[in-house]
């Protein structure tokens, strides 16, 4: 094909190029105008209170985290109860755990029962604090 | 179609102008700090301020909590509009929101920790005294208990008899005396704006204090407890007042030096009174109140030669810090001019007040270090001297008589 | 010739090339209709960071003035349209009375003008009060009490605008429904009505005479190509206006806060505000603006006639009674208006 840009034609094209570089910024700014991010202080430890509360061989569920707590000889240990697929809380059935979501499953140790999860429950860290309390991490 | 062309150029020149004078602002610096986990973009243009002291760090206050103004705003005139105090939060007419709060100044409910209700009520805030024995003078009033203060405060705890003062108001005076009074001779408490002049230049409020000017006259921003003799004398030893002419006579003596320049020439006072910072023997209670509405200065101010060197009958008071939750750590953390640990004998007032920058040494001496000058010095106890001083006049100024300083 | 598009077919086929003619109507209502859609597309762009509470509007207006990238652009568009799309809607009917463009049939045409005009103003105020900053406070309190100054139903009308006791939270969300939804949805709905009457009324007004009988005409492409350059230069200003002009802003509103604030009333009820100062609130806040409003609308009810072959040109002769009307309120209302500054 004999393709000629007359003079007509390069002014057309000209125009629809600098329209299209204006829009093209244009949309830039759009997106970089959505892509605003507000940090928030992360709500990292979280006090437990007393640590009398969490007898020597007790589970306790802690719905605000959410996380198990078990003391045992020797030391404090937190599970997290959330579900590594997607982030439901799982529920405690019998010593195992299972997600209601799309049906986890999690031993009592955190590991994988059955999927869809593919990940072990997260252990947090938990510390003992100089006045008696205990201070949760939630990563 | 060339019509188009032109428009589309301009068109583009416009959004071109557009993202250059975007570019050209600043980019937000954020702060967030743990305390109110908002963020705050006051750095952006204060990058260069100095942190304020080691136990304000930037990163866990933040700015806002202190100064107030908005934080998000990154144009001075909005963001500086609701800022309490305009350069200085600790003055005493916005200092509760300041400095305040029962994890921070005030509140807590001993009131040895309540700064802002002792500061507010002390003798330095309400010159209740200089008011009450003025307007006694010129018989504005017919004791000399304290009515007025400066600003109206309350004390619904007092340990003396007065729980409230009014605000001295020179509007509702008669006494011609008492308006010259009010006009010349107020310039110096913690709310006052300060005479004008290098010698009397100091902030309002906590700052009055703790954050002394530069050496050039400029604001820093500091909050610090190793306060030096200089900043106390932005009022005292400036020079007197006079009740005949009601007016305030600055001191005219030239003076180079610190023996010289300490205290007034009328005064009277021993080595250590000008080698030592104000500080050193002034205690918290003195300087600071200790929650009560006192009728004068002489009711508060309490510390005596003896109470660091004993007399000749008795040793100075002292004890032995028995664990870690003792007050003496906590005061010589915020001043690290003394290493104390558990088990070390300090001397303490007759107050109750610890003087934590002194400990008893093995050799029965005593070792203090300077507050503001970190300098250590030894010294005895009376007991054991040749001392022949009357064990029944043990005021300071009976010390003085014998061991005052020629200028 | 190229298929027209869909753009191409909201315009008609052709146009008398007299009535599109710049020096004729200034492009006011094309203009008008331009800054409704900057408005329109700014205004959502903002909807993603506006906060309507109390206690986080000020704060997210901040956030989208200093933090967001180019979001003090952005509010900055959507004020600056706002404001000059009352002024250019306000030469726009300029333009109707002085080219003779009310009458019949145009005459409910100037009707659901008006009532644009109207929408217009409400919109322009409720987003003012959506700053929700000190300086807003006087004109909300002001003006929700003047509602209630009404007879009969001044209370009721209070409630339904401010729905609680003192404006607060409520009045903030209903304002924020009206601006962003109610009012915009009504005005979508008459600008449509108003252009279709346009055609339906026989394009935009011109003269009767026989002359005119078969005017030389220019198609929807170059109908549509006139309108394209004027959004480009019309979009180039505003973007450099926007860009250079910052938008008003003042600390969050906690209470309210004496002292401190705006105590003159936004530009476009100064007037207002001045004759606020004779006396009675309803005779003066709400009963004579309210007339010379209806006064200014029932133009096209008092003056009915005018000679057909003057419409469509400058200042007809035989709409002097009209015009003079006309410019008797606006030389009020400017009076007013300078008086207060």
């Amino acid at each position: 094909m004999n393709k000629k840009l007359n003079r007509r034609g390069f002014v057309k094209l000209l125009t629809k190029g600098i329209l299209t570089i204006s829009g093209g910024l244009g949309l830039g700014g759009i997106i970089r105008f959505f892509a605003y991010y507000k940090n928030e202080y992360p709500a990292n430890e979280i006090n437990l209170g007393p640590a009398d509360q969490y007898p020597l061989g007790s589970k306790t569920i802690l719905n605000q985290v959410p996380a198990i707590l078990h003391h045992t000889e020797g030391s404090y240990k937190a599970l997290s109860l959330t579900c590594t697929h997607l982030g439901c809380t799982v529920e405690d059935s019998e010593g195992a755990f299972h997600c209601p979501c799309h049906g986890s499953g999690f031993n009592a140790d955190g590991s994988v029962l059955n999927g869809p999860a593919t990940q072990p429950l997260q252990t947090l860290k938990i510390e003992l604090i100089s006045d008696g309390t205990l201070v949760l991490y939630k990563q | 179609m060339g019509k188009r062309l032109t428009a589309s150029i301009i068109f583009l020149l416009g959004m071109i102008v557009m993202f250059w004078l975007e570019g050209r602002r600043p980019d937000p610096v954020e702060l967030l700090p743990s305390i109110s986990g908002e963020p705050e973009y006051c750095l952006t243009c204060h990058q260069d301020l100095p942190e304020i002291s080691p136990s304000h760090p930037v990163d866990i206050f933040g700015c806002v909590v202190c100064h107030g103004g908005e934080g998000l705003a990154l144009d001075p005139d909005l963001a500086h509009s609701t800022m309490r105090g305009e350069k200085n939060p600790s003055d005493l007419l916005v200092v509760e929101a300041s400095c305040g709060g029962s994890t921070c100044h005030s509140g807590s409910p001993t009131e040895d920790r309540d700064h802002i209700q002792r500061v507010t009520t002390s003798i330095q805030s309400t010159y209740a005294g200089a008011i009450a024995s003025v307007r006694y003078s010129f018989g504005a009033q017919n004791d000399l208990i304290a009515h007025m203060g400066i600003n109206a405060v309350q004390d619904n705890n007092s340990a003396t008899d007065i729980s409230f003062l009014t605000a001295f108001n020179p509007t509702q005076e008669t006494q011609s005396s008492l308006l010259s009074f009010a006009e010349n001779c107020l310039y110096c408490h913690i709310s006052a704006e300060p005479l004008p002049g290098e010698d009397y230049a100091r902030l309002t409020g906590c700052a009055a204090c703790h954050s002394p000017l530069s050496p050039d006259g400029e604001t820093t921003h500091t909050l610090t407890t190793a306060i030096s003799y200089t900043q106390c004398n932005t009022c005292h030893n400036r020079g007197n007042y006079s009740l005949r002419d009601m007016q305030y006579h600055p001191r005219e003596d030239q003076y180079s030096g610190r023996l010289h320049e300490y205290y007034q020439p009328i005064a009277q006072f021993v080595r250590c009174e000008y080698t030592l910072d104000c500080i050193d023997c002034h205690t918290r209670s003195e300087v600071m109140g200790d929650g009560d509405i006192h009728n004068n200065q002489d009711e508060i101010q309490y510390v005596q030669c003896r109470t660091c060197h004993g007399t000749k009958t008795e040793l100075p008071r002292s004890y032995t810090i028995q664990n870690e939750n003792d007050p003496a750590f906590r005061f010589a953390l915020l001043n690290p001019v003394i290493d104390l640990s558990v088990g070390d004998t300090i001397l303490i007032t007759e107050h109750d007040e610890p003087l934590w920058n002194t400990r008893m040494l093995a050799d029965g001496t005593y070792e203090l270090f300077g507050k503001a000058t970190r300098q250590r010095f030894v010294f005895q106890p009376v007991a054991g001297t040749n001392c022949g001083q009357n064990p029944d006049e043990q005021e300071s100024h009976y010390c003085h008589q014998c061991h005052a300083v020629e200028r | 010739m190229p298929r027209p598009s869909f753009v191409h077919h909201l315009h008609p086929a052709k146009i008398p090339r007299k009535q599109a003619r710049f020096t004729y109507t200034f492009g006011t209502g094309g203009l008008a209709v331009f800054l409704s859609i900057i408005l329109g597309i700014s205004g959502i762009l903002e909807m993603f960071y506006y906060i309507p509470s109390p206690d986080r509007a000020a704060l997210s207006v901040q956030t989208i003035t200093y933090l967001v990238p180019l979001g003090g652009f952005i509010r900055n568009l959507h004020f600056w349209s706002g404001q000059l799309l009352l002024i250019i809607t306000g030469l726009h009917f300029l333009r109707v009375i002085f080219t003779g463009a009310y009458t019949s049939p145009r005459r409910l045409n100037y009707l659901i003008g008006a009532g644009l005009f109207i929408l217009a103003l409400l919109l322009d105020f409720s987003g003012y009060v959506l700053r929700w900053d000190v300086d807003i406070q006087w004109a909300l309190i002001t003006g929700t009490n003047l509602l209630k100054t009404i007879p009969v139903i001044g209370d009721s009308l209070f409630k339904f605008v401010v729905g609680e006791a003192l404006p607060g939270s409520i009045t903030l969300i209903r304002f924020y429904a009206w601006h962003t939804y109610g009012l915009v949805a009504f005005a979508a709905i008459f600008l449509i009505w108003h252009i279709f009457r346009v055609r339906r009324d026989g394009g935009i007004a011109s003269s009767k005479s026989p002359a005119n009988r078969k005017p030389d005409r220019i198609s929807r492409f170059d109908l549509v190509d006139r309108e394209i350059l004027a959004m480009l230069y019309g979009g180039a200003i505003l973007i450099v206006v926007a860009a250079l002009l910052p938008s008003p802003i003042g600390p969050p509103l906690t209470g309210i806060s004496p002292n401190l604030g705006q105590e003159q009333a936004p530009w476009f009820f100064i007037w207002i505000q001045e004759l606020l100062r004779f006396g009675d609130p309803f005779l003066f806040g709400v009963l004579i603006p309210l007339i010379l409003l209806g006064l200014l609308t029932a133009i096209p009810y008092i003056f009915p006639k005018l000679d057909p072959r003057e419409i469509g040109s400058w200042f007809p002769t035989s709409g002097r009674f009209a015009q003079g009307v006309v410019v008797v309120i606006i030389m009020i209302i400017l009076i007013f208006t300078i008086r207060a500054l």
